[in-house]
């Protein structure tokens, strides 16, 4: 969204009709709103009536231009005229509200509400089913987000939410408990509805969107026990990712899609691919912890041990909050590897105390519970 | 966080693409500062977009 939505001239036109406010997760003076706003996945965009601070619309993940566009428009008539919208408008900035409440079921059951109202052609439909998937898939609730994501299918048609439904149905499909007799078909349906999505140049979906489909892909070809069709849909992620970086117009664009090629070849089980681009995208952005973080993964995995100790080394100065107890954690593992098992434990302590210092919002009771339990394990064996 | 990898999760894959810092926008945001731009959409009169995101 960053470096592709937010840069597109098409937006410049809404830059009076609103105040605009990013607020960075890591950033601890961030950490009492998020807490209030219940910001439970990233990106989620907000609109607010200063008057009371309450929450008029809100959405989870990523937009394209004209989904953005579209939701900007939404927000601009539902701040200025509310109270006076359609019953299936007004239950859908309940369910915003309530969802922004931190009300899961209440919002749920608003969202719901608004779907079963709404009329075809309904514009905010896609970001209703978004929001009710969320929901569904924040509460486990993976039979209802399959039943969701079947029932919108075929009415978001043409539509880049596809690539999202169908992601979301598959991984909920995957969620069911392996006793469910209808998880196998409930898989095949939605990997197929998956692939027919990434198959389709017209949706017009973001890059970034259709990358989150391929680990699902793959984790149900791992469910089938189909190793090499789960490496083939790896390979696959890595090209997509790669001639996506290739053709991206500044470092900033490239720098996108380095998490995910980063995954995808240690999916493939070749880190080795990752270094160059990580050398670059941390020679362009000096004051990203990002690069050097994920060097320090890249090279632990292909034993470069001294290489991942000082890539973390130029990463730890640079990152705060909750990532950089992952940054501490990643650091231990490497110090353990490297047969330090006294500086291994220093690292786990300081991201412990790091962990409990962080403010509501931003503190995590099971990162804590997880370092203690850690802690408490004996020291891992260098590796060989 | 990121809301729609629970796949990715069992994968072991806990990042989403990275949004790039320091990104040239058309649209002038407010960084970091809520009381700052609660203040001004008050003062506008005009309902406060936000951005919740981090660099991973």
């Amino acid at each position: 969204m960053r470096a592709f939505v937010f840069t597109d001239p098409a937006l410049t036109s809404r830059a009076g009709q609103f105040v605009w406010l990013e607020m960075n997760d890591d950033d601890e003076r961030n950490a009492a709103l998020a807490e209030r706003l219940s910001v439970e996945a990233l990106p989620t965009f907000f609109v607010l009536d200063p008057a009371d601070e309450s929450v008029v619309m809100r959405r989870e993940d990523g937009m394209t231009v004209a989904e953005t566009d579209a939701f900007l428009e939404e927000a601009r008539r539902a701040a200025s005229g509310r109270g006076s919208s359609s019953p299936v408008e007004a239950a859908l900035l309940r369910a915003d509200r309530l969802s922004g409440e931190g009300k899961k079921a209440e919002a749920a059951a608003a969202y719901h509400e608004a779907l079963d109202q709404a009329p075809a052609g309904w514009p905010p439909y896609g970001r209703a089913v978004a929001a009710l998937l969320f929901l569904h898939q924040m509460q486990d609730e993976n039979a209802k987000c399959l039943a969701l994501a079947r029932e919108a299918l075929p009415r978001l048609s043409g539509a880049p939410a596809v690539v999202m439904v169908a992601r979301s149905g598959l991984d909920c499909a995957l969620g069911l408990k392996k006793e469910d007799t209808g998880r196998a078909a409930a898989i095949a349906e939605m990997e197929a509805a998956t692939r027919r999505s990434l198959a389709d140049p017209t949706l017009g979906a973001a890059a970034d969107d259709v990358s989150s489909s391929y680990p699902s892909l793959i984790q149900a070809r791992k469910d089938a026990g189909d190793a090499a069709g789960a490496k083939k849909d790896a390979e696959a992620w890595a090209t997509f990712l790669g001639a996506q970086a290739a053709g991206a117009k500044s470092p900033e664009q490239r720098a996108v899609f380095d998490s995910h090629r980063l995954l995808a070849y240690l999916e493939l089980k070749q880190p080795e691919r990752a270094i160059p681009m990580l050398q670059a995208s941390e020679a362009d952005l000096p004051g990203d912890y990002n690069p050097p973080a994920r060097l320090a993964v890249a090279y632990f995995e292909m034993k470069k041990l001294d290489e991942a100790l000082a890539a973390s080394s130029r990463a730890l100065p640079k990152v705060v909050g909750p990532r950089r107890i992952q940054v501490l954690q990643r650091r231990s593992d490497i110090l353990a590897a490297k047969g330090d098992a006294t500086a291994a434990r220093e690292a786990l302590e300081q991201a412990l105390a790091y962990a409990e210092s962080l403010p509501p919002g931003q503190r995590s009771e099971r990162t804590i519970q997880a370092l203690k339990n850690r802690l408490e394990q004996p020291p891992t064996k260098p590796a060989s | 966080m990121h809301p729609f990898i629970p796949a990715a999760l069992a994968l072991g894959l806990v990042a989403s693409p990275a949004p790039a810092p320091e990104v040239e926008k058309a649209l002038p945001f407010v960084a970091d500062d809520y009381a700052k731009a609660l203040a001004e959409a008050r003062a506008q009169k005009l309902p406060l977009f936000i951005e919740a995101w981090a660099p991973w």
